[in-house]
């Protein structure tokens, strides 16, 4: 029987309490960014997604995503639904040093804020009955499947060796892309004249930058599953990368519009949070520079190319953690070495270019199966329950067309 | 136990499902401020 360390447990306790943080701080972030009648249902749709998927999690999340595998690779089996047989012993196969409790709980985490990020696709338009339905079938039929690809040691992508540290794939490529379908599948908001609204609150998206940076130390350190240098490292890139993200989308904003946007700086931050997810415990924090620097210039452009569509992602979610999270994955692969985590392999600068390769297939792989599996539950669901909702409704607001509620009095 | 959690979340869901999905539809043809549409500024600037 492995020994439990306190020190990992306690580590890996206190990171599933940051990662939960972040799930309301991505609240605020999308809150702030939409219209000040539409606050509270985009608000709900993150807190909502906190106790429902804490809740199938438990019942069958769980074990899909890390039970023993059933055969092919693709997802687990239902040894351990309701978590029976998950105790407070270490798991023989994941964080050995930790209780296997604390390890599904920090799993779960990352299960609640992946579909909550697809929410702000199609902000200020889906029903709210529908996102609930949709949120279950998702992190059921997409996420479970996708994290153990990656993450069981049975998974296929594992097999094939890719890397990815605290899920750039698993959690930022999938919702990404699930986010791009989603906003195509619902259509424009209706009135929208030009490619985006003014955030209501500005202090508060950046209020919830500033969580989400803090619980992305529990993401991405809190991934090493122990208090050891590998979380160092990987504290330390991800601060890094979200730093030389937010100072470069600054830099772009304040050439190109003539203005340093504070906006910019929030959003720039959370593109380097996303960019590093998959390389934190792989790269060195000089590395970290480069990934920031990168994924600030590129999700910059593809945040400038979706304004140019006529694609509706309220939110840019597909520009930052879709394009974001496919740039880091490969980036992984290109500055992955192992003189920083022997666990790991070398990538192409190190002398391993193959590794790129890997990441490129994991990229295609994730996207593709999330952009068909989320189209159809989108289908499904649409059939049972309209997803968008009456134009009137859309016209006076979720919060209270949906909620009966308002954020601000007059 | 394992089953009687499954089923109350069950029952969740169907609840979720019977319930009414617009909630307010008369509060939303109440006459309420309806703040105008300001297109401007770029969400990702």
């Amino acid at each position: 029987m492995p020994e439990i360390s306190a020190g990992d447990t306690a580590w890996v306790l206190m990171s599933a309490a940051l990662v939960m943080l972040m799930t309301p701080g991505l609240a605020f972030f999308y809150g702030g960014l939409v219209r000040r009648k539409n606050v509270l249902s985009t608000i709900m749709h993150s807190f909502f997604i906190l106790g429902l998927v804490s809740v199938t999690w438990v019942l069958w999340g769980y074990t899909l995503a890390f039970g023993p595998d059933t055969g092919l690779g693709l997802i687990g089996g239902f040894e351990w639904l309701g978590l029976e047989g998950v105790t407070g012993e270490p798991s023989s196969v994941y964080a050995t040093t930790i209780p296997h409790l604390a390890f599904m709980a920090f799993q779960m985490m990352f299960a609640i804020i992946t579909p909550a990020l697809i929410s702000g696709a199609f902000a200020e338009r889906k029903r709210f009955k529908a996102f609930v339905l949709f949120a279950v079938a998702w992190s059921t039929l997409v996420y479970a499947p996708i994290a153990h690809w990656v993450w069981s040691p049975d998974g296929w992508l594992f097999g094939l060796g890719v890397l990815d540290f605290a899920g750039g794939t698993v959690v930022h490529l999938a919702s990404g892309v699930a986010a791009l379908v989603a906003a195509l599948f619902i259509g424009r908001r209706s009135g929208l004249i030009a490619p985006a609204t003014e955030p209501h609150d500005v202090p508060m998206t950046v209020l919830g930058a500033g969580l989400l940076w803090f619980g992305w130390f529990g993401f991405n350190a809190g991934s090493a599953l122990g208090a050891n240098g590998l979380a160092a490292t990987a504290f330390a890139t991800t601060n890094t990368a979200a730093a030389m993200a937010a100072i470069t989308w600054v830099t772009i904003s304040w050439l190109h519009r003539g203005t340093p946007s504070v906006l910019g700086a929030a959003i720039g931050a959370v593109a380097g949070l996303v960019a590093i997810t998959p390389a934190a415990g792989y790269v060195t924090p000089a590395a970290a520079i480069l990934i920031g620097l990168g994924v600030g210039v590129v999700c910059y452009g593809a945040a400038l190319l979706r304004l140019r569509s006529r694609v509706d992602d309220a939110l840019d979610v597909f520009s930052v953690h879709g394009v974001g999270g496919a740039f880091g994955a490969i980036a992984t692969g290109v500055f992955a070495t192992v003189a920083v985590n022997a666990a790991g392999v070398d990538g192409l600068i190190a002398g391993n270019p193959s590794q790129v390769f890997v990441q490129v297939v994991a990229v295609v792989a994730v996207g593709l199966y999330s952009a068909v599996s989320t189209g159809l539950i989108l289908l499904v669901i649409n059939l049972v329950v309209p997803i968008r909702v009456p134009g009137p409704a859309e016209e006076a607001g979720l919060d209270l067309a949906q909620h009966g509620e308002v954020a601000y009095q007059p | 136990m394992v089953i009687a959690a499954l089923v109350s979340f069950v029952i969740l869901l169907v609840a979720w499902i019977l319930a009414p999905s617009e909630a307010a539809a008369q509060a939303a043809q109440q006459p309420i401020a309806v703040e105008p549409d300001p297109e401007q500024m770029p969400v990702a600037a």
